[in-house]
């Protein structure tokens, strides 16, 4: 066994990509066995950052029994620097057209913050953008020049990366929650949802709407996988839009769900061609649903996010905060109100892996765009109303080699 | 089936409305439910077996089935099945059952199929309530149901039922919608989408008071069964939900989640609002671009209230005019906005120079004519000035004293500015 006595590569291999899985122990210096675990998060974040990147930044700790209990990261994977001042509402990766793996966030602080995130695990913040109010939604363009933000302030802005720039493209007459970029044979459009009602899709470069189409409700999440995309919206609204020529709507689908829709994300099948999508909702289920399945029983739902709660007496039940497909071997992950992230293989149908519990949600996840990296954000979602708010609560974002981890049980 | 009279279509269970494909069903259904010894667990046949096994083994008295209705927990009626129940109830079932059935004939049979059950027992729990007018906690509940059921019908009747089911609530609470409310909820708890829409009312802070003790924030949910073991469990969840899961299978009242029930809880706040959208309505996250644009959606909402609450801004001048405005607007708009609002507000109040526009910045968050379903729990918990009218509302508008933060519970005893100018008008 090599020593893997640092977070993060003995041999100076990629974290992300080796299949020298490092290991995490801390720094030598950190053993001496102080726990106090009084001293906690602070330190633990101090140690953390020593861990994974290679300059000292937080000092070297004395103490800590990061070895032991590390709360704030159980899982040791690596944490973002920087990471923002109030919670994480999107996550996004760089797509593959970029050579580098860029990491945007957006969060209710009002602010965008873009990270390189180098092989090595090391993240570097390189800029940050900042909108009216807070920032609900981001996406990138297919080309992974611009970055997309859609917030409370009724707008989607355009950031361009290369002049820093930003440029309102979209309007809402009410938050907007959903933004994605559509990228069609025939056109490209930027696709935004809103709680005013409305699905709007527009050519930037035009300040009116290419199209409206209007929703039964407010838009709570969406995705879009050409020629596919899916919103769910409150009252258990969920609709299915073909964009191939022009956006319309496919088909209304009756929600598999019983309770409120907190999230979408499409998969595609073996030929790469979407085919059907994940729903999440906030009764800690997640719903699996084939657009045009072949057997009806290919729909189902299954239960994740719950605490075990004793037999008789209580089980917690916390929402689904994110669904993310692995875009190589197309399984999924899941985040949830209860700081969990777990892993699924849908079709075996099995759970491939659940995280220890963060000390607050995970309100977001993604992939990078080859499936080496899962990030997740872990800040306080509101779940348990604004009581449990604490402005002072530090918000994190974690990377983590995952490659492994999501491999499919089933024989692809 | 083969016969062409179900007895009385499908047997019910008299403790909980439910409905059952078969009469064994229902039986098994009785004893695990109703007829188990909460301390040895041991399934009895009726429910004065139970209370007479209680008291010679375990030397304990019961007063009411468990899980039950409220209306329906008295111990010493023998029921076994569908047998020994008695007449009136047999025949308002009955009842519901025919006046359910008909909001659901006109759709697709098999959207109604697997939802049939379902919806037929939610309409006629929440059909029950309506008629018998019941208190509080229990409200919430049953008329939960109802919503259920309509949210079956598809899609695009999906936000009616949010509506309609804080209307529903909320009208015999307060007795504000009266009988035509109820008489709605009874037939098409759906529909009072449009009347949702205008009875803005009130009796969201009774509702939201009810709510207080049940909302999901940690502490006080955790013994959830002792304290409303009727409520939580009166919620007859006719069916499961497709992987049947047993943990917690009440159905989604669309105004509010039903978060807690017998053996779980849900960890979201009871409102069915995006966990984005109750943020969103902090004023801490009111920005000076809800002012401009805040303006608009609010006047398409309620217009007048906001033209007269605006006034009032220039009069008071900067923050207090904002928070007396919002106050004033609140008023107006259904209370249970108020709440909202002024909850807000004190955090509001080192927002920026437009202070009406603040106000009603907030709103945006808010959709309109979703404002009843809005009830923050968050509120519930607050002061009681919260849960209280207008009068303690005006008294928010110091905004110097409440800092900036919802950290400060809204100070509330600032002289009530604008309270009196406010008041007659807003009701």
């Amino acid at each position: 066994m090599v020593h893997q006595v640092h977070g993060y590569l003995n041999n100076k291999q990629s974290a992300f990509g080796s299949l020298d899985v490092v290991r995490w122990t801390p720094k030598p210096q950190i053993q001496t066995d102080d726990f106090f675990l009084l001293l906690f998060c602070v330190y633990f974040e101090n140690c953390n950052m020593t861990m994974f990147s290679q300059s000292p930044l937080g000092g070297t700790s004395s103490f800590v029994g990061a070895a032991a209990t590390n709360t704030v990261n159980p899982m040791r994977d690596f944490e973002v620097t920087s990471p923002p001042d109030d919670s994480i509402s999107s996550l996004a990766f760089s797509p593959p057209a970029l050579q580098q793996n860029f990491l945007i966030a957006g969060s209710w602080d009002n602010n965008v913050r873009c990270w390189e995130v180098e092989q090595s695990g090391k993240t570097i913040p390189k800029s940050m953008q900042s909108m009216q109010g807070p920032v609900l939604d981001v996406c990138w363009s297919d080309d992974g020049t611009k970055v997309f933000m859609a917030s409370c302030d009724k707008q989607v802005k355009c950031w361009d990366l290369a002049s820093n720039q930003t440029v309102q493209v979209a309007q809402h007459d009410a938050p907007v929650k959903t933004c994605h970029w559509v990228k069609a044979p025939s056109y490209t459009c930027l696709m935004t949802g809103s709680w005013d009602k409305t699905l709007k899709f527009w050519d930037t470069r035009s300040q009116n709407p290419m199209m409206t189409i209007q929703l039964p409700e407010r838009c709570y999440c969406a995705d879009v996988d050409y020629p596919m995309a899916v919103v769910g919206t409150a009252g258990r609204g969920l609709i299915v839009y073909q964009l191939e020529g022009q956006p319309q709507e496919y088909k209304r689908i009756e929600s598999p769900l019983k309770y409120q829709h907190r999230c979408v994300s499409i998969f595609r099948d073996k030929k790469n061609s979407p085919v059907g999508f994940a729903l999440g909702s906030v009764e800690g289920r997640v719903a699996i649903q084939y657009v045009a399945p072949q057997n009806p029983k290919d729909n189902f739902t299954f239960k994740c996010h719950r605490s075990n709660g004793t037999p008789g007496g209580f089980q917690d039940i916390f929402a689904v905060n994110d669904i993310v497909f692995h875009p190589v071997h197309g399984t999924l992950a899941t985040v949830g109100s209860d700081g969990k992230f777990s892993f699924w293989d849908k079709d075996a149908r099995t759970k491939l892996k659940t995280s220890e519990a963060m000390e607050s949600p995970i309100t977001n996840c993604c992939f990078n765009a080859n499936g080496q990296i899962f990030a997740y954000s872990v800040s306080y979602d509101w779940s348990k109303g604004h009581e449990f708010y604490s402005p002072m609560k530090k918000n994190y974002i974690f990377l983590r080699p995952c490659f492994e981890d999501l491999k499919p049980r089933t024989k692809p | 089936m083969g016969r062409k009279k179900k007895k009385q279509s499908k047997p019910w269970c008299w403790y909980c409305n439910r409905e059952f494909d078969d009469e064994k069903i229902l039986i098994q259904h009785q004893k695990a439910k109703h007829f188990k010894c909460h301390i040895c667990h041991k399934k009895l046949y009726t429910g004065p077996g139970l209370s007479i096994h209680c008291m010679q083994v375990h030397k304990e008295t019961i007063d009411k089935v468990p899980n039950s209705l409220p209306n329906r927990s008295n111990i010493e009626i023998e029921i076994y099945g569908m047998e020994g129940i008695p007449e009136v109830d047999l025949k308002e079932h009955e009842k519901q059952r025919a006046g359910g059935m008909r909001p659901q004939s006109p759709d697709s049979g098999d959207e109604d199929e697997p939802a049939a059950k379902k919806a037929k027992d939610n309409l006629t729990g929440g059909v029950m309530q309506g008629t018998t007018t019941t208190n509080g906690p229990q409200m919430m509940a049953l008329p939960g149901m109802p919503q259920m059921a309509t949210g079956m019908p598809g899609a695009p009747m999906m936000m009616h039922p949010m509506m309609g089911a804080t209307q529903f609530m909320m009208g015999p609470m307060a007795s504000m919608m009266g009988n035509p409310q109820m008489q709605q909820a009874q037939n098409k708890p759906l529909f009072p989408a449009a009347a949702a829409a205008v009875s803005t009312s009130s009796s969201a802070t009774l509702v939201g008071a009810d709510f207080k003790p049940i909302s999901t924030s940690a502490g006080p949910t955790n013994h959830m069964k002792p304290a409303f073991p009727a409520y939580g469990s009166s919620t007859p969840s006719g069916s499961d939900t497709p992987t049947g899961s047993a943990a917690s299978t009440t159905p989604k009242t669309p105004a509010l989640i039903n978060t807690t029930s017998a053996t779980s809880r849900i960890m979201h706040p009871p409102e069915d609002i995006s966990l984005e959208e109750r943020r969103a309505m902090m004023s801490r996250y009111q920005t000076s671009a809800h002012l401009s644009h805040g303006m608009l959606p609010l006047a398409t909402v309620s217009q007048p209230m906001m033209l007269a609450a605006r006034p009032m801004v220039s009069v008071a001048g900067q923050t207090v005019s904002n928070a007396a405005a919002v106050q004033a607007m609140m008023n107006h708009h259904a209370q249970a906005n108020a709440m909202l609002r002024a909850q807000q507000h004190p955090a509001a109040m080192a927002a920026a120079a437009s202070m009406a526009a603040v106000a009603l910045g907030q709103f945006p968050g808010a959709p309109p004519g979703h404002h009843m379903a809005m009830l923050s729990g968050g509120n519930m918990l607050r002061p009681p000035p919260m849960g209280l009218p207008p009068g303690m509302i005006h008294g928010l508008p110091h905004g110097g004293p409440m800092g900036p933060f919802g950290g400060a519970p809204m100070g509330f005893p600032g002289p009530p500015m604008l309270a009196p100018m406010m008041h007659p008008r807003f009701r």
